[in-house]
């Protein structure tokens, strides 16, 4: 009896690859167009074409068809677009935002390499947009395998953001990111970033320095900010 | 005419009569007045007449020693407002925490000086909706707070008060504005997709 069913699956088989060879060429086109639509609406599922106009719907959808083409993850797009159009922005704004980030995805994919997941390109892209180039994330990746890169990306964009200049903010982060537990650190060096920037660029750079020398030397890193642990010095008098 | 040249005086002299004489000659060669220099002076005086009626409806304009306190109690008065009750959508003013809970849920701490009716936080997690995830105020301290389960890794927010305004924590990771105004970022920890 399971000869029998295997006999029976065998010509079933053969069947099946004979009635598919007999398919005359457009038919199975549509049918490999079909299936090749099919994963394109898979992999955008997030995509929901009643949040924008029909105008821009089209392009973001045509935009989307060549991301994939190109292997850009297209999730990270559509919550740009999906942000865009939360904020109620115009459609041009939103292909425009939505184009610009493809773009630095696409950088961020040549300069991490492959293997990088979604969420660490996102994060490299951002970077890229903040104005990190692409030789700093590929120091950091130097210093970070893929899938670990998210927080020193992160920590680079917010602290090129509040005016730490691109080669100091690189230096301290590929240098933190080297140690042992160094998210933490990573995270105390951008607290401390943010709480100097309120009083200028200089003091976050200053903040910066002594953050990475107390953290390089062991000792605990001051999170104060640096105005207030400062007294004024009277130059002595003549 | 020969009156009104007359001196109020009796010259005692020759020499005074020459005076008397050349004054006289100056009086009566006055020069002529330019129509230009007329219509200057009409509209100088013109003016100070509007000046001084504009002012007469402010009533007496004496200065009173009062008036400076009363302009430094007002500076007072404004800056502190300023601080207590700031627009919601003053981002200096706004100062929220993000605290992580666990490997998948992160809580959303936001105080806001001011009164608003309703708050919502906005983001990847849940397709930029500001009706899918309401914040609750907190009766102790009037903060709003709501904690969203989210899968490993980044992810983009903002908070949005009273439907209209969009506002972030300016101590939070900041992500680049691309045009469409400052968004906050956090990480859950965990192996990203």
């Amino acid at each position: 009896m399971i000869a029998g069913s295997l006999v029976g699956l065998a010509l079933a088989g053969q069947l099946l690859s004979i009635a598919s060879g007999m398919l005359p060429q457009p038919m199975r086109d549509t049918v490999r167009n079909g299936i090749e639509a099919q994963r394109s609406s898979e992999q955008q599922a997030q995509f929901d074409a009643a949040r924008f106009d029909s105008v821009t719907a089209l392009s973001l959808r045509s935009y989307l068809d060549a991301a994939i083409e190109q292997g850009i993850p297209t999730a990270p797009l559509i919550n740009r677009a999906l942000e865009g159009s939360a904020r109620k922005k115009s459609g041009a704004e939103i292909m425009r935002a939505v184009r610009l980030f493809g773009a630095a995805l696409a950088q961020a994919m040549a300069a991490l390499g492959p293997g990088t997941p979604v969420a660490e390109l996102e994060a490299g892209a951002s970077a890229l947009r903040a104005g990190v180039d692409e030789k700093s994330l590929a120091a950091i990746r130097a210093v970070r395998p893929a899938g670990a890169a998210i927080i020193p990306l992160m920590v680079l964009t917010d602290i090129k953001q509040r005016g730490v200049p691109i080669v100091t903010a690189i230096d301290a982060v590929t240098a933190i990111a080297r140690m042992p537990t160094s998210d933490e650190a990573l995270n105390g060096l951008r607290e401390t970033v943010a709480k100097n920037a309120v009083r200028g660029p200089g003091m976050a750079v200053d903040a910066l320095t002594r953050y990475l020398k107390s953290t390089a030397s062991g000792s605990k890193p001051a999170s104060a900010p640096a105005a207030l642990d400062r007294k004024p010095i009277r130059p002595p008098s003549p | 005419m020969t009156e009104r040249n007359e001196l109020p005086f009796h010259p005692a002299n020759q020499h005074d009569t020459d005076i008397a004489q050349r004054f006289a000659a100056l009086y009566v060669a006055t020069p002529t007045v330019e129509a230009g220099q007329v219509e200057r002076c009409a509209r100088s005086v013109l003016a100070q007449a509007v000046h001084q009626r504009s002012r007469s409806a402010w009533g007496t304009s004496h200065v009173r020693w009062w008036w400076g306190a009363a302009a430094a109690a007002a500076l007072v008065t404004m800056t502190l407002t300023a601080r207590r009750g700031a627009a919601p959508a003053d981002v200096v003013g706004v100062h929220g925490a993000v605290t992580t809970l666990d490997k998948n849920a992160v809580r959303f701490d936001l105080r806001l000086p001011s009164s608003a009716k309703a708050v919502a936080v906005v983001g990847d997690f849940n397709g930029w909706d500001e009706h899918a995830t309401p914040m609750a105020r907190e009766k102790r301290n009037g903060s709003w707070s709501v904690s969203v389960p989210m899968a490993a890794g980044r992810h983009v927010y903002a908070f949005v008060v009273d439907g209209a305004q969009w506002v972030v924590d300016p101590m939070a990771p900041q992500v680049p504005n691309d045009g469409y105004g400052p968004a906050n970022a956090v990480v859950v920890e965990g192996l990203p997709k």
